[in-house]
């Protein structure tokens, strides 16, 4: 039986007079790919970034309902410790300009203030560019500022970065939506490799990624969870009207 | 956690550091607005607003050709530049890729930054002394002067936010082209526009220093421009800066009057920006 | 216009032109500035000139910063920065010879009573009392210059600091203050360009001493208020060349500072 990490239960926010996400209850199972889908302005990216609190960030937000990781309710803790906990990587790549690659790696750390001895900042910055499929492209550059990275690899740094902090859940808002399809691809695959380490949760508007990559899918709709399974059975068989129309429309 | 502790402990302290510095900004502006208010209140009545200055000693005394000065002086710099600068304006935001505007964009932009104190300077040179003496005129062109810069810079972007589709309407009907821009362009960007120019003249209103040896001031009320004139800003220097009494009390008055000007003209152009 | 600029140039070089032919370079390191004796040097007042603009930088600095940051980064709209933005704009256009009437009749006294306490002579006027006007009156200028920068800090950086967990006030400190670095300091640059050219508050409180002042307390002259007081009485042609000569400097320094600092921004935000 698969474990459930987080729990959403009835989550309904609202920013300004719109209701955004009408309460919404669903599970996320450890170390699976889920992917969160749906036309524009479902709501997907508000309801993963209530899953690290930066929804917090929007003015005239309000929420109701909980979010649980491990039974946990994240919104009774300090948005500081539940960030430590789920990472999360941007549509656009956006690694820090003023810092190296390495300190990019590690800029968790930094950022947070956490001492740490010149071994273990070496030996999380090298592990994490692995997982993260970069290491063997920059580890001879590792001290120099990022720009001359291409998009892919750029993406790839921020995904690293993430990693750095050993998080249990990580959150993907349109990884690959910037990016040429070669970089995509590279990404794609390396998603497949890393929910061995970490919980994946995935916005995405691209159907053939989330079919390709995720283990189980979430269909939005107008701020409503229309259907949720494995992606084998919603992507062959849905049970909703809506789930198969959105899927066709954008297949056919 | 005490270490998460500490840092939530530090962030709190830059906020609440980050508050205390902006409030320090209210203690000058309050007092000055307070010790003006209090002493100039004092001063002012209608007799206050129409009277010449007089010898210290003497009662009856008032700000009348100051205020008048003050008028002449800002009305003359703005006919002179509002259509210099409109016209400027207007053929950066035509020309707006030539070699030219780029030259012109240079200019304007180290006429800005030149100091009030050599603008002074050089209208001394140019006209108070081929004229042979002070004159409101000389003082007028180096407010102008001063005054150029923002109104070009207004009008520039303003202009610029005007659809193509205006201009090419009107030149599709056959309006020539001087035409389009003087009844059409212009008047379309009149709100950006107008806020440059009022922008400029809060500013010009309170500048002394160009004035010291141009506008020179004038211990009576004179409407020649030919002539030496008095302004609000100039009659505060001399009078805060001479050891009678009651003159300086006509300063904290023209100051009262000075700021109320300026201070309403600023808050009229934000009404009008926001429109 | 360009005609208009060239013009102000040709003039300002030309009627210099006696005061550095007389001088040349010992304008500028020469002992002292007394007409009487027909003695002229532009020492005292580079000395004070820059002895004031820099006391007032190091004062206005640390507040215009703060202002910064708090209305580019935490208060970007909404009714507090508009509050806030009124307040400086209010700051910002107050004439400069109201404060320099006001810091004569209300700073000055203050000032001598300070001096008083700690022993020096109670001048009231001079270099301290007129850096601290000339903080007040550049504090608005160089807020706005931070604001605009700091604001120009993408977003994307501020949220990718906050989602590796670090608090909005380790986000400014490693993110977004490295960022902006240059662009806030040139903006320090410019707020001394713009300092160096202020005349009437400087000229109303410091004194009007054309020597090079020997401590903060002493009454002193910049380039602009050996101007402001002489310029009007001066009669011989090689004082008013050399009084124009400090017009030079004056036009010189600013723009080119105002050049320089432009240019590092405009660089800075294409970055």
């Amino acid at each position: 039986m698969n474990k459930q990490i987080l729990e959403i239960d009835h989550l309904t926010v609202t920013i300004g007079d719109d209701k955004i996400i009408k309460d919404i209850s669903m599970s996320f199972y450890r170390k699976k790919v889920t992917a969160i889908m749906g036309p524009s302005g479902c709501g997907k990216t508000t309801l993963v970034r209530c899953i690290n609190r930066m929804h917090e960030l929007i003015p005239n937000t309000v929420v109701s309902g909980s979010i649980s990781l491990y039974k946990k309710n994240i919104y009774e803790m300090n948005p500081i410790m539940v960030r430590r906990e789920i990472g999360m990587v941007f549509q656009r790549p956006n690694p820090f300009p003023t810092m190296s690659i390495y300190d990019n790696v590690i800029a968790g750390y930094i950022l947070n203030g956490i001492k740490l001895k010149r071994t273990e900042k070496d030996q999380i910055v090298e592990s994490s560019l692995h997982k993260a499929g970069l290491w063997n492209e920059v580890k001879d550059a590792l001290h120099r500022r990022g720009a001359f990275l291409s998009g892919g690899q750029q993406q790839r740094l921020c995904i690293a970065r993430a990693l750095a902090m050993k998080p249990r859940v990580l959150l993907l808002d349109e990884p690959t939506s910037a990016l040429d399809p070669k970089s995509t691809a590279h990404i794609e695959d390396l998603i497949s490799e890393l929910k061995e380490t970490v919980t994946i949760i995935m916005v995405t508007h691209n159907i053939g990624q989330a079919s390709r990559v995720s283990d189980f899918t979430a269909f939005l709709y107008l701020g409503e969870l229309i259907e949720y399974g494995t992606t084998e059975k919603l992507f062959t068989v849905p049970d909703d009207k809506r789930t198969e129309e959105y899927l066709s429309r954008k297949f056919g | 956690m005490d270490q998460l502790s500490t840092r939530l402990f530090k962030d709190l302290a830059f906020r609440i550091y980050l508050v205390i510095t902006t409030m320090i900004l209210l203690v000058p502006l309050g007092l000055i607005l307070y010790y003006i208010v209090r002493n100039g209140i004092a001063v002012i009545s209608w007799d206050f607003l129409t009277s010449l200055p007089k010898p210290p000693g003497t009662s009856g005394a008032g700000i009348a050709n100051a205020i008048v000065g003050s008028g002449l002086l800002i009305g003359t710099a703005a006919l002179l530049s509002i259509p210099f600068g409109i016209t400027l304006g207007l053929f950066l935001t035509e020309f707006s890729n030539s070699r030219l505007a780029s030259v012109v964009r240079i200019c304007v932009e180290i006429l800005q930054g030149i100091p009030s104190i050599v603008i002074g300077i050089m209208a001394y040179l140019w006209i108070v002394v081929p004229m042979g003496g002070f004159s409101a005129l000389s003082g007028g062109i180096a407010l102008a002067l001063m005054m150029l810069p923002m109104i070009i810079r207004s009008t520039e972007e303003t202009l610029k936010l005007i659809p193509h589709s205006l201009k090419e309407a009107s030149l599709g009907l056959g309006v020539p082209y001087y035409r389009t821009m003087i009844k059409i362009i212009v008047p379309a960007g009149f709100n950006g526009i107008l806020t440059g120019i009022l922008l400029g003249v809060a500013r010009v209103a309170g500048e002394t220093a160009p004035l010291l040896f141009t506008a020179f001031g004038n211990p009576f009320m004179t409407l020649n421009v030919t002539q030496p004139i008095n302004s609000l800003p100039l009659i505060i220097y001399n009078f805060a800066t001479s050891p009678y009494a009651d003159w300086q009390q006509i300063a904290w008055g023209a100051s009262l009057i000075l700021i109320l000007f300026v201070l309403g003209l600023s808050l009229l152009t934000r009404t009008l920006i926001k429109r | 216009m360009t005609a208009l600029l060239v013009g102000i140039l040709v003039t300002i070089f030309y009627q210099s032109w006696p005061s550095i032919h007389a001088y040349g370079l010992q304008f500028y390191v020469g002992g002292k500035w007394d007409p009487v004796f027909k003695e002229y040097s532009a020492l005292p007042f580079i000395a004070g000139t820059l002895i004031t603009t820099l006391l007032s930088l190091v004062m206005a600095t640390p507040i215009a910063l703060s202002l910064a940051i708090f209305s580019g980064f935490y208060v970007k709209s909404g009714f507090l920065s508009s509050a806030i933005r009124t307040l400086v704009d209010l700051l910002a256009g107050i004439p400069s010879v109201i404060y320099g009437f006001w810091g004569l009749f209300v700073l000055v006294p203050m000032i001598r009573k300070l001096e008083l306490f700690l022993g020096v002579v109670p001048y009231g006027v001079g270099v301290f009392t007129s850096s601290l006007i000339l903080a007040i009156m550049i504090i608005p200028y160089a807020a706005s210059i931070g604001r605009d920068v700091i604001s120009m800090v993408p977003n994307d950086l501020k949220e990718a600091g906050l989602a590796l967990g670090a608090t909005p006030f380790e986000v400014v400190h490693r993110v977004v203050l490295p960022y902006a670095k240059s662009g806030l300091l040139s903006g320090i640059l410019l707020s001394f360009g713009r300092a160096i050219g202020e005349t009437m508050a400087v000229t109303m409180v410091i004194g009007n001493a054309n020597f090079i002042p020997k401590s903060i307390f002493d009454p002193a002259n910049t380039m602009s208020s050996v101007i402001a007081n002489e310029f009007a009485e001066a009669t011989d042609p090689l004082y008013i060349s050399n009084l124009i000569h400090l017009g030079l400097i004056l036009f010189v320094t600013t723009t080119l500072i105002g050049f320089i600092g432009r240019a590092i921004i405009r660089r800075w935000s294409i970055h």
